[in-house]
């Protein structure tokens, strides 16, 4: 376990910068919807919140896509995978990571939601569980991202993790079925999407399935990493 | 003794099929293995496979085919790769402080505490970067990059210690530093698998060379062997005169010239017959690069 969290530090700080600068973004939104005026216009606050829901998963993509690619452009993965860590360890490491600066996201959205949120009806335990299910789809999102970038540009990447969070979507909204739990990013996300409605609750088996996909999704993505070739320079 | 490191007729191409390069046979049924206590020299020209070998050893990609062993166990495991140190060719480190990189990756190979403290001091010491121990790596010049790459490849304190072109940016002071640390290593039982176009620097240090050509071995042996030829011995003799044998040069009042070995009593009763005096016989001491370019030449003719 060792190496794992020695990976996700490490990713941390490579990734300082725009970890720092996105959580700025974060923290200022969060603090505008913690700070504006409930009473008169409630939907805006809320509006303010799912902005910054949405980011997180964006950002969650973006890193997801790019970790890889960073190290391999660099070479520096060389000196990492030559000491003792399994190749599944270190795409967990990247995981982690990403996690870890989610985990950060998720507790400055959730400060002022849970300062501003009770006023507007909205109890502090659902707006909580609401982010730990923000924090499990922004995983398999990354997850899903880091998969692809294995063998894809990290563009092509991002491409084909939105195609695969948006295709249970689109089948969701036609047939109206549950398909849009079999990669349940956006259905989790609807939960935090429909904050002032309580109509749409976020049910704990999608969580659950969430983190069943996403385990599935490294030990695939640390099989196929294993066939890779992490020598070869890419531009 | 063991092999520690050992290739059994592997051969990796790149390229090929889904890729737009042309398909390259960067190692073909390469076969190959390193004893345990010595240090072996792996030379050959530019393209010729080292790295690749180096690569597959440390499991950074698969063979084609062929398998090969390290520290007994196969290839790409990562629990053998604790008790193995490397440095890579273009060695690439995060930025941060000397001291602070080389026990990040000493953590990496499970050590920790007070232990791997000392240890990252000790091993920035032995590259004679301890004075730069709080410097940031990002600017640091390209030798002593390539310092403190060996510094976290000694971080271990490895039984097989892996280097891709070691010296190649180390000015002449710290190329001796290096030597003597090899030598240091090997006194103490380890194996040192070197890669390296230095050539002068390679018969000083190691106890046997192989040469790759185009992916294959082309030469293996003693390096000692490998530098005196059986074939031809060099003669050295004072009072005849330098036109009396074919090649012969005079310098400094003797005569030296090169025969085929077979003939060497026969020449040695000329020179007396000629009332001249043999100062020495020596087999013909060839330089690496002598052998390095007839093992090209000769490859390149064959091919
Ligand atoms: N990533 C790659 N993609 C395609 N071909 C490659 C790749 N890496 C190496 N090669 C080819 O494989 C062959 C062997 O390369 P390798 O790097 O092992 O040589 P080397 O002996 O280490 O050379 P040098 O002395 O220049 O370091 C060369 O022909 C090289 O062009
Ligand atoms: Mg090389």
């Amino acid at each position: 376990m060792k190496p794992v969290w020695l990976i996700a530090g490490n990713f941390v700080r490579e990734q300082r910068w725009p970890i720092v600068i996105l959580l700025g973004w974060v923290a200022l939104l969060s603090a505008a919807a913690g700070f504006s005026d409930l009473r008169r216009s409630p939907d805006d606050v809320f509006m303010m919140f799912q902005q910054v829901a949405v980011y997180i998963l964006v950002f969650s993509l973006f890193f997801g896509a790019s970790a890889i690619r960073n190290e391999l452009r660099t070479r520096r993965i060389l000196a990492v995978l030559s000491k003792g860590i399994s190749r599944r360890q270190y795409i967990a490491g990247l995981l982690l990571g990403i996690v870890t600066a989610v985990v950060v996201y998720c507790l400055a959205l959730g400060a002022a939601g849970s300062w501003v949120l009770p006023q507007a009806g909205v109890p502090a335990a659902r707006f909580w569980f609401l982010l730990l299910g923000l924090l499990t789809a922004s995983l398999l999102t990354a997850c899903l991202a880091l998969f692809f970038s294995i063998f894809l540009h990290p563009l092509l990447a991002t491409g084909a993790t939105m195609v695969s969070v948006g295709v249970p979507l689109l089948l969701a909204a036609v047939w109206k079925s549950p398909w849009a739990a079999v990669i349940p990013v956006y259905a989790i996300l609807q939960g935090f999407l429909d904050l002032s409605g309580h109509d749409v609750a976020l049910r704990g088996w999608m969580v659950l399935l969430a983190w069943g996909e996403t385990g599935v999704l490294w030990l695939a993505s640390a099989w196929l990493f294993s066939w890779k070739d992490v020598a070869v320079a890419v531009e | 003794m063991a092999a520690v490191l050992e290739f059994e007729e592997v051969s990796k191409h790149y390229g090929g099929w889904l890729s737009r390069r042309p398909p390259v046979r960067a190692l073909d049924n390469f076969s190959l293995q390193v004893e345990a206590g010595e240090i072996f020299g792996f030379l050959g020209p530019n393209g010729a496979g080292k790295t690749t070998a180096i690569h597959l050893a440390l499991g950074f990609m698969r063979a084609n085919s062929g398998r090969g062993r390290m520290l007994g166990r196969p290839f790409g495991e990562a629990r053998t790769r604790r008790r193995v140190g490397f440095l890579a060719e273009n060695v690439a480190l995060y930025h941060r402080p000397a001291l602070h990189l080389v026990q990040f990756y000493g953590a990496l190979n499970g050590m920790g505490g007070t232990r791997l403290r000392q240890r990252a001091r000790d091993v920035l010491e032995l590259v004679n970067l301890g004075s730069d121990a709080e410097r940031n790596v990002a600017a640091f010049s390209r030798g002593m990059l390539q310092r403190i790459g060996l510094a976290q490849a000694l971080v271990n304190d490895p039984e097989l210690l892996i280097l891709d072109e070691p010296t190649s940016a180390l000015d002449p002071i710290a190329r001796v530093v290096i030597r003597e640390l090899l030598l240091r290593l090997k006194r103490e039982g380890k194996t040192v698998f070197l890669s390296s176009h230095l050539l002068s620097e390679v018969e000083l240090v190691c106890d046997r060379v192989g040469v790759m050509h185009q992916g294959r071995l082309a030469r293996l042996g003693k390096t000692a062997d490998l530098l005196h030829s059986r074939e031809q011995t060099q003669v050295v003799a004072r009072g005849i005169a330098a036109g009396a044998f074919p090649g012969a040069v005079a310098s400094d009042g003797v005569v030296s010239f090169i025969i085929a070995t077979a003939s060497q009593r026969q020449v040695l009763e000329q020179i007396w017959k000629l009332g001249g005096e043999v100062v020495s016989v020596n087999p013909l001491k060839r330089s690496l690069e002598q052998i390095f370019l007839e093992v090209t030449q000769a490859r390149g003719e064959g091919a």
